[in-house]
C-alpha cells in the first residue's frame, strides 16, 4: 500500500474533488451562466444552479470517497486472504521440515548399521530428502514475502530507523563478520561465513536471514554427511554411535539448533509482524474511509435538502419529490457503505486473529514438536550430554503446552491433567500463588470463539499429546533400566504402545496420530476462520461494484428531475 | 515508519470522534505504542556486576545497560533515562492502570509509584511471566550453571553435587530444578537474602557451590578473580528479554528488529567480550565450544 495522502486526498469531497467527472456540459453551462450571473447574481435561477451544482458535485465526492475505500477494502481483504496470510503460514513449513530433517538424522544415527532396521534406515533416509525439498520450497516463499515486502516499505523504512543506527550498521559489519569468520574456520567452514558477509551490505533482518539459512543449509548438510559416513563405516551397532560421527552429528545440530532454527523461526515471526502491520494499516485506512463516506454522505444530504428547502420557499411548491427519494438514497447509500466497511473490517480481524494467528500458533507447536522427537534421539545417542537434552525436551514440551512443573514426572502428570480436564481448566495446583491455567501453542483455547467442532478437535490433539508424553516416559524408564533395544524400539515405533487410550492407532505411532489430530485442527482453523471470513469480508464488498455506480447515477439523475422543470420556468 | 503512522493516528483520531466506532480498538493499541515515544525510562539490575550494576561513580553500567541503549538508540530515541531495580520489583514496574490482571505498580521510597518503559535486567521469559508482560528477544540465552571454588577439584558436573550445600537466592528455584529433575540429593542453604551474600559465603567455604545464570556467576567472578571456576555444565535455558507494557505488540516488533541488527552489525559480540573478557564464557559456550554469536530463537510478540 502506498502513502495515503494522494488517494484520500481524492477522496475529499471538500476540496479534493474536481467537477471533471460531471460532464463537461455542466462546465460550460456555469461558465455561461457565470457572466451572466455577474450581470444578475442574486436571482433565484442563479441561486438554484448553484445549489444544484453543489448537490452533484457532493454525489459526486460521496461515489468517489466509496469507490476509493471500498477498493482498498477489498485490497485489504485479498492482501490478507490470497497473499500475505498464506505466506506467511508457509514460513511456519520451514522451521518444521529443518526440525524434520534433523530429526531424521539423529533417528539414522540411532539405529545405526543394524540389518534388521534396514526398512526403518530407508524410510528416514526418504523422509530426510522430502524435508530438504520442502525447506527449500519453504525457503522461496519467504523470499517471495520478503521481496513484497522490501519493495513496498524499504523507503520508509529507511528513513524512519534514522542515521542513529546507519553508523554503527555500517562500522559494525565489517568487524562483525571478521571475527565470525575467524570463529567458523575451526569447523571448517571459512567460504559459507564469507559468503554471508559479502551478501551482507544493506538488505532486511529477513534477506539476511534467508540468506542465512540458505548459506548455512550447506554446512549442515556436510556435517550431517560426515556424521553418517563415519557411522556407517564404523559399524555402529544401533544405540551406540562411533564417537567420531557423534561428535560431527553435534556440530551440525548445533548449526541447526544455534543458526538455521533460530532463524528460520525469527522469519515466521516477521512475516507476522507484516502481516500485522498491512492488516492494522488496513483496517486504520477503512477506519478512515467510514468517515470519508460518512461526511461526503452529510454532506450531500444537507445540500440536497437545503436545495428542498430553497425550491419549496421560492416556488411555494410542498415538496419536491424526486430531491427527496435523492435525500433518502443518499442516506442508503452513505449508511451502507460506511456498514460494508465496518463488517469488512471486522472480518478481516476474524480471519487474523482468530484464523491466521491460531493457524501459526499451532503450526509452531507442530514444528517444536518434531525437534522433541530428535531430542528423544539426541538423548539416546548422546549419553554424555543426555541429562541436558532431556532438560530440552522438557524445555520444548513447556512450549507447546504449559503447565508449572519442574521435572518430566510432574510434567507428564499436568498433561494427562489438561488432556482429562478439557474442555474445563485444568485443577488448580496446591501450593501455588496463582496458577495461570494451561499456556503455550496449546494452551491458548478460547472457549468463547471456538466452535464445538474445534474443541473436539483440540481435544483430540490434547490426548494425542497426552499419549505422546506417555510414550516418552516409556521410553526414557526403558532407557533408565538399562533396556537400551527397548528404548530405541519405542523411539522408533517399531513395537507398538501398550495401553493407548483416545484416538491413538497403535498401528500408527504416538506422533503419527498426533500430527494428524494437529493437522486436523489447523484446517479447522485455516478454512472455517481464516478462509471463510475473507470469504465473507469479499462477499460483503463486492455487490458495491456495481451498486455504488449505479447508486450514484440514479442519485443524480434524480437530482437532474428535480431540478429540470424549475428551471425550465426560466427559459 | 513510524512518521507514517503518526499521521495516521492523528487522522484516526479523527476518525474515532466524528464516528465514534466502537471497533478502533487496534488503531488505539497502536496510539499508545512505545514506538511513537520521545522518551524511555529503561529499568536495569542494580546489583548485578557485570549485567546491571552501579559503577564506580555511580552511573548503571553493564551488558544489561550497553543492550538497552543500542535497542532506544535504533528505536531512534535519544531521552532515556535507567532506572536500577531488583528482580522481584521487575513486573511491577511496567504495570499499567488498565483493565486485565496487571499488577499493582511498586512504589519508591517516596510513596510515588515506580514505573518503566522498558525491563532489561536479566528477565527470564517464562510463560506464566508472558501472561502479564510483553516480551522481545530474547537478547541472549543464559544457561544455569554451578559455581564452584577454583581448588575444587571434583566437581565439573550436576550429579557430583550429590551430598553437597549449595546456595540459592531466597525465593529461587534455580538449585531445585536442577536437582530435583535429575534426582540428586543435596543440602540446600536457600534463606540467604542474595547471590553476592551466597557468593560470599562461597569465598569463605560455607557453602560448596551456589547454582543460577551462567552470566550471573561470570559477573560475581570478575569480582574475585581466580578465586572461582564455573563448572560449565549448561542446564535450563534462560531465556533474557525485553520487557515491555503488556499489549504493546508493535515495540514488541521493534524491539526484535534492533535484535537481529545488534547480531547481525557484530554489536552483540562486541558488547558480550567487553563486559565479560576473562571470564571464559566470552570463548566458550556452555558446552566447551567456541562461543558463536548468532541470533537467538524469538519468542515471539503476539
Amino acid at each position: 500500500m502506498k502513502s495515503p495522502e494522494p488517494e484520500s486526498g481524492a477522496g475529499r469531497p471538500e476540496q479534493g474533488v474536481s467537477p471533471r467527472p460531471i460532464t463537461d456540459l455542466s462546465v460550460r453551462r456555469l461558465r455561461g451562466g457565470r457572466a451572466w450571473a455577474l450581470a444578475a447574481l442574486r436571482t433565484t435561477p442563479v441561486r438554484v444552479w448553484t445549489l444544484s451544482f453543489l448537490c452533484v458535485v457532493a454525489i459526486v465526492g460521496l461515489f468517489a470517497a466509496s469507490a476509493v475505500t471500498l477498493d482498498r477494502a477489498r485490497g485489504s481483504l485479498s492482501l490478507l486472504g490470497e497473499e500475505a496470510g498464506p505466506q506467511a503460514m508457509a514460513t511456519t513449513e520451514l522451521y518444521l521440515s529443518l526440525a524434520g530433517m534433523d530429526a531424521c538424522v539423529a533417528d539414522l544415527l540411532l539405529m545405526g548399521t543394524d540389518e534388521a532396521l534396514q526398512p526403518q534406515r530407508e524410510g528416514a533416509l526418504k523422509q530426510y530428502e522430502a524435508n530438504r525439498e520442502e525447506a527449500g520450497d519453504a525457503i522461496l516463499e519467504a523470499a517471495l514475502l520478503a521481496e513484497s515486502k522490501t519493495s513496498d516499505e524499504a523507503a520508509p523504512e529507511a528513513e524512519a530507523s534514522a542515521s542513529a543506527t546507519h553508523e554503527t550498521e555500517g562500522t559494525g559489519e565489517a568487524g562483525g563478520d571478521v571475527t565470525r569468520a575467524e570463529a567458523g574456520a575451526d569447523e571448517g567452514t571459512n567460504d559459507d561465513d564469507e559468503n554471508v558477509g559479502s551478501e551482507n551490505e544493506g538488505g532486511t533482518t529477513q534477506d539476511h536471514n534467508i540468506r542465512a539459512v540458505l548459506d548455512r543449509m550447506g554446512a549442515y548438510e556436510r556435517l550431517v554427511g560426515e556424521a553418517l559416513r563415519l557411522n556407517e563405516m564404523a559399524g555402529a551397532a544401533p544405540g551406540e554411535v562411533d564417537p567420531e560421527a557423534l561428535a560431527a552429528y553435534r556440530q551440525a545440530t548445533r548449526v541447526m539448533h544455534e543458526e538455521l532454527l533460530p532463524k528460520a523461526f525469527n522469519l515466521g515471526l516477521e512475516s507476522s509482524a507484516i502481516v500485522r502491520v498491512d492488516h492494522e494499516e488496513g483496517r486504520t485506512s477503512m477506519l478512515l474511509g467510514q468517515v470519508w463516506v460518512g461526511a461526503g454522505g452529510i454532506a450531500a444530504l444537507v445540500l440536497l435538502v437545503g436545495l428542498q428547502v430553497y425550491l419549496r420557499a421560492r416556488f411555494r411548491r410542498l415538496l419536491n419529490i424526486p430531491l427527496l427519494i435523492a435525500s433518502a438514497g443518499t442516506i442508503l447509500l452513505a449508511v451502507g457503505v460506511v456498514w460494508t466497511l465496518g463488517s469488512g473490517s471486522e472480518q478481516q480481524r476474524i480471519a487474523k486473529e482468530e484464523g491466521l494467528e491460531e493457524v501459526m500458533a499451532l503450526a509452531r507447536a507442530g514444528a517444536v514438536s518434531m525437534d522433541m522427537q530428535a531430542d528423544q534421539s539426541r538423548y539416546l545417542i548422546d549419553v554424555e550430554r543426555a541429562d541436558n537434552h532431556q532438560q530440552v525436551y522438557l524445555e520444548r514440551s513447556q512450549q507447546v503446552l504449559f503447565r508449572p512443573a519442574d521435572t518430566l514426572e510432574d510434567y507428564y502428570e499436568r498433561v494427562g491433567e489438561v488432556a482429562e480436564a478439557f474442555p474445563e481448566p485444568p485443577e488448580e495446583l496446591e501450593g501455588l500463588q496463582n496458577d495461570p491455567g494451561a499456556l503455550g501453542y496449546l494452551g491458548r483455547g478460547d472457549e468463547e470463539r471456538s466452535s464445538a467442532a474445534q474443541e473436539a478437535r483440540l481435544a483430540r490433539v490434547l490426548d494425542a499429546y497426552d499419549d505422546l508424553q506417555a510414550e516418552d516416559r516409556e521410553m526414557r524408564e526403558a532407557m533408565r533400566d538399562g533396556d537400551l533395544e527397548k528404548a530405541i524400539e519405542i523411539r522408533l515405533g517399531v513395537i507398538g504402545p501398550k495401553e493407548r487410550p483416545g484416538e491413538t492407532d497403535p498401528e500408527e505411532g504416538a506422533f503419527q496420530s498426533y500430527t494428524v489430530a494437529l493437522d486436523g485442527l489447523i484446517a479447522e482453523h485455516r478454512e472455517k476462520r481464516f478462509d471463510a471470513a475473507i470469504a465473507r469480508g469479499e462477499a460483503r464488498v463486492a455487490p458495491w461494484v456495481w451498486g455504488l455506480p449505479v447508486g450514484s447515477v440514479v442519485l443524480l439523475a434524480l437530482v437532474v428531475a428535480g431540478v429540470r422543470p424549475r428551471l425550465a420556468e426560466y427559459r | 515508519m513510524w512518521f507514517r503512522h503518526r499521521r495516521a493516528r492523528s487522522v484516526s483520531a479523527l476518525a474515532v470522534a466524528v464516528l465514534s466506532v466502537t471497533s478502533a480498538c487496534s488503531a488505539d493499541r497502536e496510539e499508545e505504542s512505545l514506538i511513537h515515544a520521545d522518551s524511555l525510562v529503561i529499568a536495569v539490575k542494580e546489583d548485578q556486576p557485570r549485567l546491571g550494576d552501579r559503577g564506580e561513580d555511580g552511573e548503571l553500567e553493564g551488558y544489561d545497560v550497553d543492550v538497552a541503549r543500542y535497542i532506544a538508540d535504533y528505536m531512534g530515541i535519544e531521552d532515556v533515562e535507567f532506572i536500577g531495580t531488583t528482580s522481584a520489583r521487575r513486573d511491577g514496574l511496567l504495570a499499567r492502570p488498565g483493565p486485565g490482571g496487571s499488577p499493582t505498580p511498586e512504589t519508591d521510597p517516596t510513596g510515588t509509584p515506580e514505573r518503566a518503559d522498558m525491563v532489561v535486567a536479566t528477565y527470564s521469559i517464562t510463560p506464566e511471566r508472558k501472561t502479564r508482560v510483553t516480551f522481545a528477544g530474547p537478547y541472549h540465552v543464559a544457561k544455569q550453571d554451578i559455581l564452584v571454588r577454583a581448588d575444587d577439584d571434583e566437581v565439573f558436573e550436576a550429579r557430583d553435587l550429590e551430598g553437597r550445600t549449595i546456595c540459592q537466592g531466597e525465593g529461587s528455584y534455580s538449585t531445585s530444578r536442577i536437582t530435583a529433575g535429575l534426582g540428586i540429593d543435596v543440602r540446600e542453604e536457600s534463606k540467604i537474602e542474595s547471590y553476592s551474600r551466597c557468593i560470599e559465603l562461597l569465598a569463605e567455604g560455607e557453602v560448596d557451590a551456589v547454582s543460577t545464570d551462567n552470566l550471573i556467576l561470570a559477573g560475581f567472578m570478575t569480582e574475585y578473580p581466580g578465586e572461582f571456576r564455573l563448572v560449565n555444565n549448561p542446564f535450563t535455558d534462560e531465556k533474557y528479554g525485553v520487557g515491555l507494557p503488556y499489549g504493546d505488540v508493535a515495540a514488541c516488533e521493534r524491539v526484535n528488529e534492533a535484535i537481529s541488527t545488534m547480531y547481525r552489525d557484530g554489536t552483540a559480540e562486541e558488547l558480550f567480550e567487553k563486559w565479560f573478557e576473562g571470564t571464559g564464557i566470552e570463548e566458550f559456550d556452555e558446552n566447551g565450544e567456541e562461543r558463536t554469536y548468532n541470533v537467538p530463537q524469538f519468542e515471539g510478540c503476539e
